[in-house]
């Protein structure tokens, strides 16, 4: 479970005062898929950087399973499994080698981490990626090391940072499929995106962010019915009050 | 431990993965007996033999004995001078020139003025002007001499005093080129070493995203630096090892027993330097990665580290020029390394309490700008610059 609480942070450069994050609260539950929706500037990355720790509230917190991050920093992310807004690979090693590495990191070793890699290996149908140098996989491909880095050591909450970017349908079909799967055996996944159809259809609840406030949050239908629209975009629009950032 | 173990091993497969960063870090290492070499084997021909001197002499038919004397020290005159040569010779225009009444003054007995003229400035000229002083002091001293003698005169009494040199220096010490060359190489190849990996895995990482990734997982940013940290010094000590081994080579093709010198690298001596490098490698591992993390490209970290390698460059060379060393010169890093080893290859007695006091004061600067480098890789401002 992650619950966000009145979260505030402002970053000043000289004379400069951005407010990101103006009072956001949010729960995403366990065995539920959150979408985190908001146009671009909205606040997303920054709630999320503050859910890993490496951002630090102003004000109010954000709990993993009830471990508060800006405590307890690594105990909360040992419970999170990470996929990140930009992701990169160490070229110089193969995909196997990388699943390894985290999985290490996580704190996984002898049998238990074999596996563990070779579970999300098979969950992922990568194992013809897996003993190949990363350097010149294609966006997919990519997106699927990286996933398996993040899931590797079975964590209890997912938090996905448009996982979905660049994907064909096969992929996103298999993410898909990946995520339901994990929602029913009772993880916590939550995950922002700009695919309108893709967080219908995938959602329980989604969470709309605009200028760092919750701007309102239900199941798609609740959202639409809300806004009064047939379609979650144009509900989305509506809203957030501009449809300023939804081309993005 | 298992992360560190994992954060270690993958900093390492990264490393010797990067063939041509390897290659370019060991380079030094391969360069300098290389270089060694042939610079020795230069300075042993110019010791040793006494090539053509070609003058421009004015006058010459006035003292034909002299320019004979010059002859025989294979000083000769530019009319002879090859023409592969000519143009050579004509640019360092080394000029001499003899009055028309040299005979009748030496017949007189009185003193005559020999001009030489060149470039004193040009360092290429120490050798030959010093042979052709040589030469004419020679030739002057003999007449003169004869002239005492011939009145009957002890020669000895020109001379009340006798200074009898005797030198003290070790045997190895003559060496002092090679000596030269190789101390100041070995602290380059400390700080040159490393540098390609040191960049590589911190402002490259944060180059290619997956620093940031790192940075959410629930381990010690300490873990990561000493990771690093361990793995640039390694190649960095890899590379220190090598080069003594092929220094010790390639010496053995030189030799030094024509100029009266002697140089050899046993065990004990590279113990000892390895000893005295192995802190440096790791200060200096430190110092690339706390300035290229705080860099915010690739490109941006190799020029700023560029910087750093000028220290090993300097400091010695800056210590020569001092001739009352203040006592903390001693202590500091890669100034106490330099003088150490400076006295290591002098053959002097190694002075253990100073090599454990700068290597104390090394390892804890390193542990220092480590634990602070990990301190700020916590902050919100790594984090922010990262996107």
């Amino acid at each position: 479970m992650i619950e966000v609480n009145n979260l505030h942070k402002t970053f000043t450069s000289g004379k400069d005062k951005v407010v990101a994050l103006d009072g956001l609260s949010f729960t995403a539950k366990d065995g539920e898929i959150t979408g985190i929706l908001g146009p671009n500037g909205a606040g997303k990355t920054t709630c999320l950087r503050t859910l890993y720790g490496l951002l630090k509230a102003d004000e109010g917190s954000a709990k993993i399973d009830g471990i508060n991050v800006s405590e307890q920093a690594l105990l909360a992310r040992k419970q999170l499994g990470i996929f990140p807004d930009k992701f990169g690979l160490y070229e110089r090693l193969t995909a196997y080698e990388q699943i390894d590495y985290f999985a290490s990191i996580h704190g996984l070793q002898g049998t238990t981490k074999h596996q563990a890699i070779e579970t999300i290996l098979n969950d992922l149908e990568m194992q013809e990626l897996a003993h190949r140098k990363t350097a010149g996989f294609s966006q997919g491909q990519r997106m699927k090391v990286t996933l398996a880095q993040a899931l590797v050591h079975q964590p209890k909450n997912f938090v996905l940072d448009e996982p979905t970017r660049g994907l064909d349908v096969m992929s996103t079909r298999i993410l898909r499929n990946y995520l339901s799967r994990f929602k029913a055996k009772g993880h916590c996944i939550l995950f922002s995106s700009h695919v309108m159809q893709e967080v219908a259809a995938l959602c329980d609840r989604v969470i709309i962010v605009a200028d760092g406030k919750l701007a309102a949050q239900g199941t798609p239908q609740e959202l639409c019915d809300l806004a009064g629209e047939a379609l979650l975009e144009d509900a989305f629009v509506k809203l957030i009050g501009s449809d300023e950032g939804v081309a993005a | 431990m298992i992360q560190l173990k994992a954060l270690i091993l993958k900093e390492f497969k990264e490393a010797f993965r990067d063939k041509r960063a390897l290659l370019v870090a060991m380079s030094m290492a391969i360069m300098t007996p290389i270089m060694i070499f042939a610079m020795s084997k230069m300075m042993i021909k110019e010791m040793v033999s006494t090539p053509a001197i070609y003058v421009k002499v004015s006058g010459a038919e006035y003292a034909p004995k002299l320019i004979d004397t010059l002859k025989k020290e294979n000083v000769q005159l530019f009319t002879d001078v090859p023409n592969e040569d000519k143009v050579l010779w004509d640019e360092r225009n080394i000029q001499m020139e003899i009055p028309d009444s040299f005979a009748q003054d030496m017949l007189d007995g009185k003193t005559i003025d020999i001009i030489l003229r060149t470039d004193y400035s040009d360092k290429a000229m120490n050798s030959p002007m010093r042979r052709i002083k040589g030469a004419v002091r020679g030739y002057s001293r003999v007449i003169g001499y004869k002239r005492l003698m011939v009145r009957g005169i002890d020669m000895r009494l020109l001379q009340p005093v006798k200074l009898i040199e005797q030198d003290t220096a070790v045997p190895n010490s003559s060496a002092v080129f090679i000596t030269l060359i190789l101390g100041m190489y070995l602290l380059m190849v400390a700080f040159m070493s490393g540098l390609s990996v040191a960049i590589d895995s911190s402002a490259g990482e944060r180059e290619r995203n997956v620093l940031e990734m790192l940075l959410c997982q629930p381990v010690n940013t300490l873990k990561i630096v000493l990771a690093k940290l361990f793995c640039a010094s390694t190649i960095a000590f890899i590379a220190i090892l090598l080069t003594l081994i092929l220094t010790s080579i390639s010496v053995g093709f030189v030799d030094l027993t024509k100029i009266g010198a002697t140089f050899s690298l046993d065990a004990y001596t590279v113990i000892v330097l390895l000893i005295l490098l192995t802190p440096l490698c790791l200060f200096a591992s430190a110092l690339q990665l706390f300035v290229s993390f705080q860099a915010k490209s690739f490109k941006e970290a190799q020029s700023t580290v560029t910087m750093i390698i000028m220290l090993p460059a300097m400091i010695p060379v800056i210590l020569m020029f001092i001739d009352d060393k203040p006592k903390w010169l001693d202590w500091l890093p890669v100034s106490g390394q330099s003088m150490l080893i400076e006295d290591v290859f002098k053959g002097l007695p190694v002075n253990w309490l100073a090599v454990a006091t700068t290597s104390l004061i090394t390892l804890v600067l390193t542990a220092g700008l480590a634990k602070i480098l990990a301190i700020r890789l916590r902050s919100e401002k790594v984090v922010l610059s990262l996107s």
